[in-house]
């Protein structure tokens, strides 16, 4: 069992974040689709999962790890030996190069060839550049390129395709899917962005 | 990526604010190394100086300007004083060293000091080259004069450059000193009677000079001032008769020693028309404690020359050079305080441009400990560059001031590292490692969640 979710609540200054509380299970190398309108709590879920935020109630656990026995810097260790992060801002250090925001993610030793993921991913050219000076898609893919770099057990991506028209949405899932693949990863998703629904047999609507 | 280059390009993406940080540190601490070398620099040279000089005897007028003048070279002495006045003291009981110092010329701002070989010993001074004066006209130089020996030099009347020249009279130079870090090393010693002669003056006889020195001894026995006061007239009749020899033998010998000199004016002069012989001060180390208070009040009140206290003249001084040396001590400080804050203004400021960057590192699995490594890091190097380069230009600066201000250049100022630059640098190393410390708390403890979900 990868992720063992059940009952979760998160409540901030005593509002409810997340609109109901959740309840599922994913196992190891399948994928998830978090689906739902804006505001309804997607993003903190994920947040909730990848352990960037504690449980106000309810049960996290990852591989049989329970989140609430887990200390800060067990979490902070789990999160970086597990899990790759697409942000739908991409959030990569602007005034760090493509080669630079890889390999800053870099901290495993069995992680993937840098400079193989590059070339897969049609860096290669630009690996010199700052991100300033990229493209959306070409600061897109390091971003990926950035979640892959640790071969982790979960991909999670926030609204990798809501900012993209139709073609580059395909490329994009194709993209992450092919890795994730190719990894063994899970890939979950959390989107309003109906268009990729297809992609995934694990869709959970909140 | 090791943490360091991320540091680098950290600091480097903001180099602006990342120079300004490390020129404020460089020139706070850089003016804060001046002030306390020089400060400690002028308190060694007073303390070398000084040292075992319990009262100045010397014309009236300013204590001070007689200390300053007489020990440290360094102000015009108020006038001069009778040597027969000045006798008794070398004789007294309480007087255990009397060192006479005649002042009055100087070679291109060397002071020509007539003086004793009692000078040089108190100084444990050694000469390097050449030998001690033995005669009329020889000297012997301090380390920082430039003259070679055997160099025959003209004094220049006045004890400061640019005074109208005795040309008609040489000085021949046969010794040099070792560096003593003393007032010696910039000044040109010679007999006492070279510079009364050159003067017109009387001269004092040599045994007469030798014998109050031995006769000092024999008046250990002696605590009544009558005692001693008749001993001093008979003194003065030994000493009269001596010089009479003196006028007879040794002037003559002197004269066919130095007969290429054109001094015989001087010397044929009859000793009527010349003055009475004159010093300009008496170096007195005491007995006790007590004669250094007592000495001088006996002196100033019944004679017409004025004693100082050195200890307490210096005390003065330092009191009024500490005003100085310590307003450039507050501004250094101030500089330094700004350059501390322009660090925490820098990585604080710098720090809510850069929570989303910390937060992307939060979630790739960076912990608190190494995000707050990261920016304490980045405040350290900051400082660790500024007092790089604040030493540099401090050692650089004091080098170059140490040349450009003869006192300093002469008196051989040399930057030292001791207690005193070490706690320096330490406390502005603490100092910039402080105000990093609470940016990189912060930065520490940032909510990576609610980063990432403002930044979208």
């Amino acid at each position: 069992m990868l992720f063992n979710i059940k009952n979760l609540e998160y409540n901030f200054k005593k509002h409810k974040i997340l609109s109901k509380k959740i309840s599922f299970k994913l196992n190891k190398s399948n994928h998830l689709l978090i689906l739902g309108p804006s505001g309804c709590g997607k993003t903190t879920l994920l947040n909730l999962m990848a352990g960037l935020l504690r449980a106000s109630n309810g049960l996290i656990e990852f591989e049989d790890n329970d989140y609430s026995l887990l200390t800060n810097n067990e979490i902070d260790e789990i999160r970086a030996h597990n899990f790759g992060f697409i942000f739908q801002k991409l959030h990569l250090i602007n005034h760090l190069n493509v080669e630079q925001n890889i390999i800053l993610a870099k901290n495993k030793k069995d992680s993937q060839n840098i400079y193989s993921l590059i070339d897969q991913l049609g860096l290669s050219m630009i690996k010199k550049q700052v991100i300033g000076n990229l493209s959306f898609g070409e600061a897109q893919r390091v971003a990926i390129a950035r979640a892959l770099v640790n071969n982790p057990k979960v991909i999670f991506a926030d609204e990798p395709t809501s900012a993209l028209d139709d073609l580059n949405t395909k490329n994009v899932i194709n993209l992450l899917f092919s890795n994730a693949i190719k990894n063994k990863s899970s890939l979950i998703v959390c989107t309003h962005d109906k268009r990729i629904k297809s992609k995934f047999s694990n869709i959970l609507e909140i | 990526m090791g943490d360091f280059t991320f540091i680098y390009y950290s600091l480097k993406s903001r180099l602006l604010n990342t120079s300004l940080s490390i020129l404020l540190t460089t020139f706070g601490l850089s003016i804060a190394l001046l002030v306390t070398q020089f400060s400690n620099h002028v308190q060694k040279s007073l303390n070398l100086d000084g040292n075992n000089i319990d009262i100045v005897v010397g014309a009236k007028g300013s204590p001070l300007q007689l200390v300053l003048s007489s020990i440290y070279h360094i102000d015009l002495p108020n006038g001069n004083i009778l040597y027969d006045d000045a006798k008794k003291f070398i004789n007294h009981p309480q007087v255990s060293k009397a060192i006479p110092l005649a002042l009055g010329d100087n070679w291109k701002g060397f002071r020509i000091v007539g003086t004793t070989d009692d000078y040089i010993k108190h100084y444990n001074a050694e000469i390097i080259k050449g030998r001690n004066f033995e005669k009329d006209y020889e000297i012997i130089v301090g380390s920082s004069v430039n003259l070679e020996i055997n160099s025959k030099i003209s004094g220049s009347h006045g004890i400061i450059e640019g005074g109208s020249s005795h040309n008609d009279l040489k000085y021949n130079v046969v010794g040099i000193l070792r560096p003593t870090g003393t007032v010696l090393d910039r000044l040109i010693l010679t007999s006492l009677n070279s510079v009364l002669n050159i003067h017109g003056l009387q001269e004092i006889h040599h045994h007469s000079e030798h014998d109050l020195n031995d006769k000092h001894d024999s008046h250990k026995d002696h605590d009544s001032h009558e005692d001693h006061d008749s001993h001093e007239e008979h003194d003065s009749h030994k000493e009269h008769d001596s010089h009479e020899d003196h006028d007879s033998h040794e002037e003559h010998d002197f004269h066919e020693e130095h007969d290429s000199q054109d001094n015989e004016s001087h010397h044929h002069k009859n000793k009527n028309e010349l003055g009475s012989a004159e010093i300009t001060a008496l170096l007195i180390s005491t007995k006790s404690p007590t004669a250094n208070i007592n000495l001088p009040r006996l002196i100033n009140r019944q004679s017409s020359m004025q004693a100082a206290n050195p200890a307490i003249e210096i005390t003065r001084l330092t009191t009024m050079l500490g005003l100085g040396s310590k307003s450039f001590s507050i501004l250094s400080t101030i500089l330094i305080l700004i350059a501390v804050l322009s660090i925490f203004s820098g990585l604080a400021s710098n720090l809510d441009n850069r929570k989303g960057d910390l937060a992307i590192l939060r979630a790739i699995g960076y912990s608190k400990i190494r995000i707050f490594k990261i920016i304490s890091l980045e405040g350290l190097t900051i400082v660790t560059i500024g007092i790089i380069l604040g030493v540099i230009i401090g050692i650089l600066g004091f080098n170059l001031l140490a040349e450009l201000i003869l006192p300093l250049r002469t008196s051989n100022a040399n930057f030292i590292v001791d207690t005193s630059f070490a706690m320096i640098l330490l406390s502005v190393f603490l100092s910039g490692f402080i105000a990093a410390c609470l940016p990189a708390y912060r930065g520490s403890k940032i909510s990576v969640a609610n980063q990432l979900s403002r930044n979208i």
